[in-house]
């Protein structure tokens, strides 16, 4: 019984449970360094979130040969491709958006000479 | 059905010139710039010759597959409308930036600007979910850089605020949109819309209020817009004003496709929606306080850009108060306000640009006898100001007494609400008009300001037609007349003209 649960819904607790860890660490923290490891935390979250959706556990793989059968008894039994594809995409925006906001905090370190976001709210322009 | 594949162009020109930018620069800094004015003219033409010879409704579709099954794009009215407000405001911007971006990297700012023009158009043509949110992250990401641009370090804090705001809300989008392909298979707009009505109602709840969430955060609205003040004071005008007269404008239109097109029933004259929670009341509450708080704050500002920033907020929420009424007349109201709206605020900025080039600061204060010092800007931001508090005779009175009457319409609650709406313009003309009394009112003995002749060209010819749409409204009016019967007629305005032969359920 515990073991058809986890099998089930391990995958979404955990994507669940790391989306909001990531949220947590993003608006409490007051460190610009660990605000952007919160935000990849919770895109780590959604994209195991939308793999775990995609699959289910006794799922074959999505690419059809001689042995690998993707339909038996009209059931399709495959996971589904088209999410992990948008996996894909959604890693590559995610990557472009922690460089870009690494890149900026680099920046303003060097214009403020610190991270703090507070010491940064404090400081006049 | 028809089938339009040029209008891929329009996303397309303008991402092929972004990337070869760095070629042109290799030659010359200004043929940069000037590539980057030629590729928005040739959108700015391309989209008004879509919209004034009438080639809507019309489809792109890729690799012949036809949807629901390959990814297209739709022009409707709406569509055909918005993105040329995209692309003719762009072509404005990017004149002033021939003047304004002087030194600096003029290589990597065309670039931005040129990713951030495509995507907002690829926002506003989409016809695909998952799609939608690629262009949302290609018009973020570009404008987080744009935001960081310039000298000043208050740049580096908005941008970076805006980044972390954003790309949380997108996550958000993103986790509502795997929520509905887990119910329906399908990202194509169109068929989730014919079909809403298959899911569980408890999970498109959920998937609502994170796909809305995700949305409110760029379309400005409470309590999604804390980094609207910081990222547009910081920035430098010409990004200020074209995140408020291009970004702006997609943003609306993506949270309304989704909360009217998809979420939305048109039984009788007005929009509802599925799920257990009424979304367009939600948006209505939402807008609401955006608006009155965006008012009021706007009120207590020193800074001008800063007071700009919080009346740019409000404006929203007043445009998503038009859209949310969800009949026609309100609805016309909203796309018209969005449009004077980016008309009236980018000018605005455009003008604060260059007073603060020519040395002048950025609070009221120094705005004190504008009018002796510079007739020209005194007089077109004062007509700026005019449209934005809806005064007779400018643009922004139409949109905003057509909004006021489609509320007396409905009736109800909006009744409350509009009273909250025109107690903020009151607060709206108060803040205005003190301003316009500093610059005509107080005597300066300060020196003249010349008006540099390329920045003033866009400026002439924002102020000329926030006239000319107050004298004629129809100019834009029948346009936003159009645009309203495809928000409000689900299936008959936009589904069936992607998908002819889907039979809703």
């Amino acid at each position: 019984m515990m073991e058809v649960f986890l099998q089930n819904w391990i995958y979404l607790i955990g994507a669940i449970s790391l989306f909001g860890i990531g949220l947590y660490i993003t608006l409490t923290d007051e460190n610009i360094f660990k605000i952007i490891v919160g935000l990849n935390i919770i895109e780590s979250g959604t994209n195991l979130f939308m793999i775990a959706i995609a699959w289910h556990p006794k799922a074959v793989m999505p690419i059809y040969t001689a042995t690998n059968h993707l339909v038996v008894n009209g059931k399709v039994v495959s996971a589904d491709p088209l999410p992990q594809s948008l996996v894909l995409t959604a890693i590559v925006i995610g990557l472009g958006t922690t460089a870009l906001a690494l890149t900026i905090g680099v920046k303003i370190f060097e214009k403020y000479g610190t991270l703090d976001v507070r010491k940064i709210k404090e400081a006049k322009r | 059905m028809n089938i339009f594949n040029n209008a891929a162009l329009l996303i397309g020109v303008p991402l092929l010139f972004a990337f070869s930018i760095p070629l042109f620069g290799l030659i010359s800094k200004e043929l940069a710039k000037w590539v980057t004015l030629l590729t928005i003219g040739f959108n700015a033409t391309f989209s008004l010759y879509i919209l004034l010879a009438h080639k809507y409704p019309a489809i792109v579709v890729m690799g012949n597959w036809l949807p629901p099954f390959g990814e297209n794009l739709y022009i409707g009215p709406v569509a055909a409308l918005l993105v040329s407000v995209i692309s003719v405001i762009g072509l404005l911007i990017a004149i002033y930036n021939l003047w304004a971006i002087k030194r600096g990297d003029v290589i990597r700012f065309s670039i931005l600007f040129l990713m951030f023009t495509a995507g907002a158009s690829g926002m506003v043509l989409t016809g695909d979910i998952f799609n939608l949110f690629i262009f949302m992250e290609i018009t973020g990401i570009s404008s987080y850089a744009l935001a960081a641009f310039g000298p000043e370090r208050r740049a580096l804090g908005g941008s970076f605020k805006f980044l972390v705001v954003s790309s949380i809300g997108s996550t958000l989008y993103l986790m509502g949109v795997t929520l509905i392909y887990t119910q329906l298979g399908t990202l194509n707009i169109a068929e989730i819309a014919a079909r809403i009505n298959q899911t569980t109602p408890a999970l498109l709840t959920f998937a609502g209020i994170l796909i809305i969430s995700g949305l409110a955060v760029e379309a400005e609205l409470f309590p999604f817009n804390g980094w609207v003040p910081d990222t547009y004071t910081g920035a430098i005008n010409g990004v200020s004003a074209s995140l408020s007269g291009i970004a702006a404008v997609s943003a609306v239109y993506a949270l309304f496709r989704i909360a009217m097109t998809v979420f939305g029933r048109s039984g009788g004259a007005y929009v509802t929606t599925y799920g257990k929670i009424d979304f367009m009341t939600v948006i209505a509450i939402l807008a609401t306080a955006t608006v009155v708080i965006g008012e009021l704050s706007a009120l207590s500002q020193k800074n001008v850009k800063k007071m700009l920033a919080y009346s740019s907020m409000a404006q929203m929420g007043l445009i998503a108060v038009g859209l949310s009424i969800g009949n026609e007349l309100g609805v016309y109201g909203g796309i018209f306000q969005l449009i004077n709206h980016s008309i009236a605020k980018s000018m605005l900025f455009l003008i604060v640009g260059i007073l603060v080039a020519a040395g002048v600061g950025e609070n009221i204060d120094d705005f004190k006898g504008l009018w002796n010092r510079n007739p020209f800007l005194a007089l077109t931001f004062s007509v700026g100001a005019f449209s934005m508090l809806g005064f007779p005779l400018f643009g922004g009175f139409w949109s905003k007494f057509a909004i006021v009457a489609a509320s007396v319409q409905r009736g109800g609650w909006y009744d409350f609400v509009i009273g909250l709406v025109l107690f903020a313009s009151v607060v709206e003309a108060f803040y205005y008009l003190r301003i316009v009394a500093y610059m005509f009112m107080s005597d300066t003995k300060q020196a003249k300001i010349k008006t540099p002749l390329i920045p003033a060209i866009p400026i002439f010819i924002l102020a000329v037609s926030i006239v000319a749409i107050g004298v004629l409204p129809q100019l834009v009016g029948t346009f936003s007349a159009q645009a309203a019967g495809e928000f409000t007629h689900k299936m008959s305005g936009y589904v069936l003209n992607v998908i002819p032969t889907i039979v809703a359920h």
